[in-house]
């Protein structure tokens, strides 16, 4: 926003107090700032509003129906009523008729970062389970790719994945078939993620609230014991430094997931950085200290004897060569204090400059 | 017959605008459907990534992704057709059924490829020119249709004869500001529906920024039981073009297009050659009528079977090329209309009043209304009436003498047992509301109910309504962009209420649900649709309890 | 990169050249996409039509090594069409004078015969760049990666200044960084001619300073750079500490590679995996990975973030900072008595001016980009505002040269390398997460469909690479991503190395390795 936008400063009503907001804001961003708890099922803060779920709907003096506040743009000496006993009842037949035509689950966390969205929206809203029935619409697909699961049974066709691919991912993969009640979020051709234009980045996933598109490497921590945990850290692999959540459950790393409000991603991540983590607990880890025996070959040993081993070598050299044969080279993959311990090793070590990383790999 | 290239269709039209329905459209004639190579070409020809052109091709109901598909037979089973023979040609022409075609008039429409045939059994079927409007039953001064049933009207001599593009010669005299007055004045407000001023619309767009401005005509006559832009178009299309330019003259605009309903094939083969006939006699491309700079141009643009296409935001999305779902607004299209810029959308008849009023003034339009009321409105009448057809009526003429007076009543031996309103959208009319309204907004209103397009299908007492009514639901619930939830879940739910696959079974219950399934479908649907679709089951529930309970009953049993 | 990463919603006009970027970082390249939704435009020049080049407003498809020549040729137009910011020349600029003088001849004819390109195209690029209100260079790997990696980095700042694209928001010349840590590294002294914050070996200042803080007398000269000390390895160099690298697999010319490690009297490898670099070291010594330790790391936009510890660390892992400490205790090296990384953070912090504002607490919201000079400073998203570090900006007389190596009749191919997006790097760490081999589980070589006819390839069959260096045999997919007479694959597996390959040249300055271009020969192979 720029800074005579910011200047423009107008007031309206929302439920009995006055409150301000700048030009180009929607009665739903003033209510939010305002604390007000306004639900919505196909709002994601990243993307342009949709208004398809109706959950934001308030009502506005003067206007003859509810409004969907989120697409609604805030005018000064609006008159906003977000709770009304009406608009109560609006939101819960709304929440139970979506409720109808989802199956009865609760849905495991470790599908994916919004998962819980609706079932909370459920408990929050007083909903009467089992009203309305009916058909349930979605067909699940079969698609066999081992990142994501797509569990159309529970979709309820808020469109965020759609718009999180085209609009946040730029990938145009997924789209909606049919219309109404037919409606089948899918893939050009109806056909596997694989064949599309998805780059597996897992957007969709994290940005579903019902969990209908689930991380499927997560869950296979589903059974695992111990409650899940989340800690904040950077992506592994290039450089633009996306945040991450560690998703951990006692001592194993189960799986990834985007931090919404990382600065250099946003909630964004790509194929490596979302699946890409089974490394970290591969059984292929070097997992004890290992020397070159007379053999030739590599033992294991405990650190002792491989500390010893390693200074030993480097005092040789250092006897018989002199401060400058010996060269070390820090990774760019190791925290800031690897490098940085590494570089004060050859300076305060051997008093040479004997030192790089291996950016030119 | 050599075919097309796929780079031949796609140079045919890539640089022109709106380009998507037309290319798809190209390619299924082609290849009778779209095939994926199809779709790739399109995608690759005009940037639409592949998965969103796929999504929108399945949304339509005309494009066909099965090898022959568009030369599969489709039969309408619209709530009038229904009654006249659409199970038996579905039987016996082994076809799939489309929402009402606009044929009520004479039922029951089969389309075949790119051809209408009319029939009640697969025997008797051939192509028959749609009908004219009865000749004037009231002797009451008509506007819309005052020359309509004039020989030749069709052809610009014909028109130009009975008085046609007159109008526009005077308006290009004028000011545009004092064209844009007059309409202003005269108190014409849109005829589609939604009764918007269209003074005031298209004064909003000529005072909009922003260029090229678009004006689009919407002939996406979708609504059930009614077919009067179909008679205007094929009797009168000058008179269309005339309002679209007059249109143009007044806001600015240098681009129109007419959005037709797919299942008027014939009336765009004579939309196509009244433009050309309107370009050849300087009416539409460079300094029109002799006027230095007044340029305008109008394109016809072919829908694919999609009813939502008939609101003005799925429109404008169905002509960019987008997802054909409704925008929200605002913006409203005056100021973001046909790509972004400033449009003017108004329905044919809207176009088609314009002229008349243009040569004879405000005043005039203003008194054609009976009482309070101003001016006219052409209303198709269908179903079990005597004499069904397109009527002009004064607003404020009573429904009875329509009904009874004009159309003849029903069938001998029968009796009315209730009207639709505003196609299905304005629910029923029943009982002793049937003597009351007259036809006007207010009138109508006051019973729950709307005039709107002003279609009306009468069903007399051999009808079963709740039949009628879930009839009705399934054709909204198939209708249903998929957007919106409360208009994609409820619609489908009160379908299910109604014919028994849903829904309790106990009297009080199933009211309980319908209620709070219609009364937040109305309060907080995105669009016309869902916020309609539930005057069906409360009309049903207000003028039919009885027909209810025997329905309940009969499931439960 | 000289602007954030949220900077990349605000230019008009994207100049990304060499930077296949929905792969390579596609996280940023979403930004990209979302900002041509806009409205902003795209001049996307490499050899490969890459995803980029798709959605490009402009794509140019110039030769491999073409590079400088390009971009000669667009400043020459940005000069001859009267669009350079005359007023940033003056006041910003040094050398505007000679250079202009210098870009006479380069012509875009001249450019065109060079880089295969279309004049028109290249008039058409330095135009769209010259004229934007914000332009923005992005640039990767295929712009260093070459014998005259400088000079193209170069001539990318000749245009950047020549049209006042720097020092404000949705402009700069934006490298990507390719790891997730190799600005720390850098940032944390880990190159021979800096101490930690790009402080110079050697300035006596500085000299003197860490000769104080580290109790020794420290070389004034700076070090080798690592690509010598491999060719010395076995004569001045005898004995190395590696970290967290398969300089084997990773490295260009890997018999070399592999011949200088073994000439090392001791080599001591601190890693995650035993990769093929650890199966020549004397001692190996395993480290915490990712998830498993605390830290520091700093992106390409040098925001300054904070790594933590989920899971307790496989095994004995121990994090690195230990490891090297223990070894430097064990030698007797004073001052590795830390405790944690927090105590090795904030040592660093206290004696680098770009990291002086920061502590391991004030990043707990990875809020700040360094420089920060001071506390209470709020960071520096945008490097070069106002001024340039070094007074004003400096214009480079830059000629084109040919590649190290040019394709002749024994090798007629030009093979060009790098990664691809479901594999990173040697494939360490995605070739053991599971489910990526459903996307991508060998390599294999991409040909344009019309060369797989040529040079009597199969698609989907076996073709022999070779090289002035070795052979590799690798699978052939025809696609038309490669243009004739240009094959690429990438260097992430290790049972095609092709690295065997590579390793033709390197650039006199950086020493960087011109992993970008070499001349090949393509021949069918047996399955």
């Amino acid at each position: 926003m720029n800074a005579t936008a910011e200047a423009q400063t107008h007031t309206l009503i929302l439920d009995d107090t006055e409150v301000s907001f700048h030009e180009g804001e929607t009665i739903y961003e003033v209510a939010q700032r305002a604390g007000r708890e306004v639900p919505t099922l196909c709002y994601d803060k990243r993307l342009e509003a949709f208004g398809a779920c109706r959950l934001c709907v308030v009502q506005l003096e003067g206007a003859r129906n509810p409004v969907a506040s989120c697409t609604t743009p805030a005018e000064a000496g609006m008159v906003v009523h977000t709770s009304t006993e009406a608009i109560k009842k609006h939101r819960r037949t709304l929440l139970e008729l979506v409720a109808s035509e989802n199956p009865e689950a609760t849905i495991n966390p470790l599908r994916g970062f919004a998962s819980q969205e609706l079932n909370e929206l459920l408990c929050k809203n007083d909903v009467q389970p089992g009203r309305f029935q009916g058909q349930q619409s979605g067909t699940s697909n079969g698609d066999d790719n081992p990142f994501i699961l797509r569990d159309y049974d529970h979709c309820i066709s808020c469109y965020r994945c759609v718009r999180v691919c085209a609009e946040q991912e730029g990938d145009y993969a997924i789209t909606m078939m049919n219309r109404g009640f037919e409606t089948q979020i899918t893939t050009e051709f109806n056909n596997r993620l694989k064949d599309s234009a998805c780059t597996f980045c897992g957007q969709c996933v994290q940005t579903c609230p019902t969990g209908a598109l689930g991380d499927r490497k997560a869950m296979r921590a589903e059974s695992l014991p111990g409650e899940l945990e989340k800690t904040r850290s950077v992506c592994p692999y290039c450089g633009v430094g996306c945040q991450v959540d560690l998703l951990s459950k006692e001592d194993r790393l189960v799986g990834i997931q985007p931090a919404m409000d990382g600065p250099a991603n946003e909630g964004a991540l790509c194929i490596k950085g979302q699946f890409a983590f089974d490394f970290v607990q591969h059984e292929d880890r070097l997992t004890k200290p290992l020397v070159r025996g007379d053999d030739g070959e590599l033992h294991e040993v405990d650190w002792n004897i491989a500390l010893d081993r390693a200074a030993e070598g480097f005092r040789k050299v250092l006897k018989k060569h002199g401060r400058h044969a010996v060269y070390g080279v820090a990774s760019g993959r190791a925290p800031n204090e690897a490098a940085y311990t590494m570089q004060k090793f050859i300076r305060a070590g051997f008093g040479t400059n004997q030192i790089d990383n291996c950016s030119r790999a | 017959m050599s075919r097309d290239t796929d780079t031949e269709l796609v140079n045919q039209w890539r640089k022109e605008p709106a380009p998507l329905l037309p290319l798809l459209h190209a390619f299924q004639n082609r290849d009778s459907y779209l095939t994926e190579n199809a779709l790739r070409c399109v995608s690759d020809a005009l940037k639409i990534p592949l998965a969103e052109l796929f999504g929108t091709v399945t949304f339509y109901h005309h494009f066909s992704r099965e090898e022959n598909g568009q030369s599969k037979p489709r039969v309408c089973d619209g709530p009038v057709c229904r009654f006249r023979g659409t199970e038996n040609l579905l039987d016996a022409l082994n076809a799939k059924p489309m929402p009402c075609a606009g044929r009520c008039d004479s039922p029951v429409p089969v389309l075949q490829g790119n051809e209408v045939l009319i029939g009640s059994d697969a025997n008797s079927l051939k192509p028959l020119p749609s009908p004219l409007p009865p000749p004037n039953p009231g002797g009451i001064e008509e506007c819309v249709f005052a020359h309509i049933r004039e020989e030749g009207r069709a052809t610009i001599e014909g028109y130009q004869k009975t008085g046609g593009y007159a109008a526009l010669k005077k308006a290009l005299c004028d000011f545009p500001e004092n064209l844009v007055a007059l309409i202003s004045e005269s108190k014409l407000a849109g005829r589609g529906g939604a009764g918007f001023p269209t003074g005031k619309k298209w004064e909003m767009v000529a005072q909009a920024e922003g260029n090229p401005k678009t004006i689009v005509c919407n002939a996406d006559e979708g609504e059930p039981g009614c077919f009067k832009d179909r008679t205007l178009l094929d009797y009168d299309p000058h008179a269309t073009l005339e309002g679209m330019i007059l249109a143009a003259y007044a806001t600015g605009a240098t681009r129109g297009f007419i959005y037709l309903r797919y299942e008027y094939p014939d009336t765009m083969r004579i939309l196509e050659r009244a433009i050309a006939e309107a370009k050849d006699t300087g009416l539409l491309g460079q300094n029109i009528g002799g006027k230095a700079g007044f340029d305008f141009e109008i394109y016809i643009r072919r829908g694919a079977g999609a009813y939502i296409c008939g609101e003005e935001g799925s429109l404008l999305n169905s002509l960019e090329g987008k997802h054909p779902f409704p925008r929200n607004r605002p913006p409203f299209p005056v100021t973001h209309g046909f790509e972004d810029l400033p449009t003017v959308v108004n329905n044919v008849e809207t176009f088609s009043a314009a002229p008349p009023i243009v040569k004879h003034g405000a005043d005039w339009y203003q008194s054609l209304g009976l009482g309070e009321h101003v001016g006219t409105k052409a209303v198709s009448l269908s179903g079990d009436i005597q004499r069904p057809g397109n009527y002009e009526v004064p607003f404020g003429l009573p429904l009875k003498t329509l009904l009874h007076d004009w159309a003849g009543g029903p069938p001998s031996g029968q009796s009315i047992q209730a009207v639709s309103m505003a196609g299905l959208s304005g629910g029923f009319l029943g009982g002793s509301d049937l003597d009351e309204v007259t036809l006007d907004e207010p009138s109508i209103r006051s019973k729950g109910a709307f005039l709107g397009a002003a279609g009306i299908m009468v069903f007399d007492d051999r009808r079963n309504m709740v039949d009628v009514a879930h009839n009705a639901m399934a054709f909204f619930a198939e209708e249903s962009c998929g957007k919106c939830f409360p208009c994609r879940i409820g619609t489908h739910r009160l379908t299910e209420r109604l014919n028994g696959s849903g829904g309790p079974a106990t009297e009080s219950e199933w009211h309980t649900e319908v209620d709070d399934i219609g009364d937040t479908m109305m309060a907080t649907s995105a669009c016309g649709l869902g916020m309609a679709a539930p005057n069906i089951t409360r009309s049903l529930q207000k003028y039919f309890p009885e027909q209810v309970a025997a329905h309940l009953q009969s499931v439960s049993r | 990169m000289s602007n954030p990463l949220s900077d990349m919603d605000k230019p008009d006009v994207f100049f990304c050249i060499g930077t296949n970027m929905t792969e390579c970082h596609p996280v940023a390249a979403t930004r990209i996409k979302q900002a041509l939704q806009r409205g902003a435009k795209m001049i996307v020049a490499d050899p490969r039509k890459i995803p980029l080049a798709g959605i490009a407003h402009l794509y140019l498809p110039l030769r491999v090594g073409s590079d400088v020549a390009l971009l000669l040729g667009m400043a020459h137009v940005i000069a001859r069409d009267g669009l350079a910011d005359n007023e940033f020349i003056a006041e910003r600029t040094k050398g505007a004078d000679e250079f202009l003088e210098h870009l006479k001849p380069f012509t875009p004819e001249w450019a065109a015969e060079i880089t295969g390109l279309n004049p028109a195209d290249i008039e058409k690029a330095a135009r769209m760049y010259g004229a934007a209100d914000r332009g923005a260079i992005y640039y990767t790997l295929g712009i260093t990666e070459h014998i005259c990696g400088v000079d193209n980095v170069q001539s990318l700042c000749n245009l950047a200044l020549m049209t006042g694209n720097l020092g404000r928001e949705g402009t700069g010349i934006n490298p990507m960084r390719g790891q997730n840590n190799i600005q720390g590294a850098g940032d944390s002294g880990a190159v021979p001619a800096n101490y930690p914050g790009f402080q110079p070996v050697n300035d006596p200042a500085n000299q003197e300073k860490f000769s104080k803080l580290y109790g020794r007398e420290i070389d004034s000269e700076k070090g080798i750079t690592k690509v010598t000390a491999l060719n010395e390895c076995g004569k001045s160099i005898h004995a190395m500490i590696i970290n967290g690298e398969n300089t084997l697999v990773s490295d260009p010319d890997r018999a070399h590679c592999q011949h200088s490690l073994e000439s090392l009297d001791h080599l001591v490898l601190i890693d995650i995996f035993r990769t093929e670099t650890a199966e020549l070291a004397d001692v190996v010594l395993p480290a915490t990975a990712f998830g498993e330790t605390d830290g520091v790391c700093v992106n390409t936009e040098r925001r300054v973030q904070r790594l933590r510890q989920a899971v307790p660390p496989q095994g004995e892992a121990r994090p690195d900072w230990w490891i090297v400490s223990q070894i430097a205790q064990r030698l007797g090296i004073p001052g590795f008595e830390y405790e944690s990384a927090k105590d090795v953070f904030n040592e660093v912090c206290g004696l680098s001016p770009i990291y002086t504002g920061l502590d391991w607490d004030r990043i707990e919201n990875a809020e700040y980009q360094w420089p920060v000079p001071e506390k209470d400073h709020p960071g520096t998203p945008i490097l070069h505002e106002g001024e340039f570090k070094n007074g004003r900006g400096l214009f480079s007389l830059v000629k084109y040269r040919d590649p190290a190596e040019v394709v002749d009749e024994d090798y007629p191919v030009w093979l060009t390398t790098g990664r691809r997006l479901q594999a990173y790097h040697t494939r360490t760490q995605t070739g053991r997460s599971a489910g990526i081999d459903y996307l991508l589980s060998e390599e294999s070589l991409e040909v344009h469909p019309s060369d797989v006819v040529k040079l009597q390839l199969t698609d989907g069959g076996f073709a022999n690479l070779t090289s002035r260096r070795g052979t590799v045999k690798i699978r052939v997919r025809a696609s038309d991503q490669s243009p004739p007479g240009t094959v690429f694959c990438s260097f992430s597996f290790n049972d095609v190395p092709v690295n065997i390959l590579t390793g033709s040249g390197y650039d006199p300055i950086t020493e960087t390795a011109e992993l970008k271009v070499c001349a090949v020969r393509v021949e069918p192979a047996e399955d």
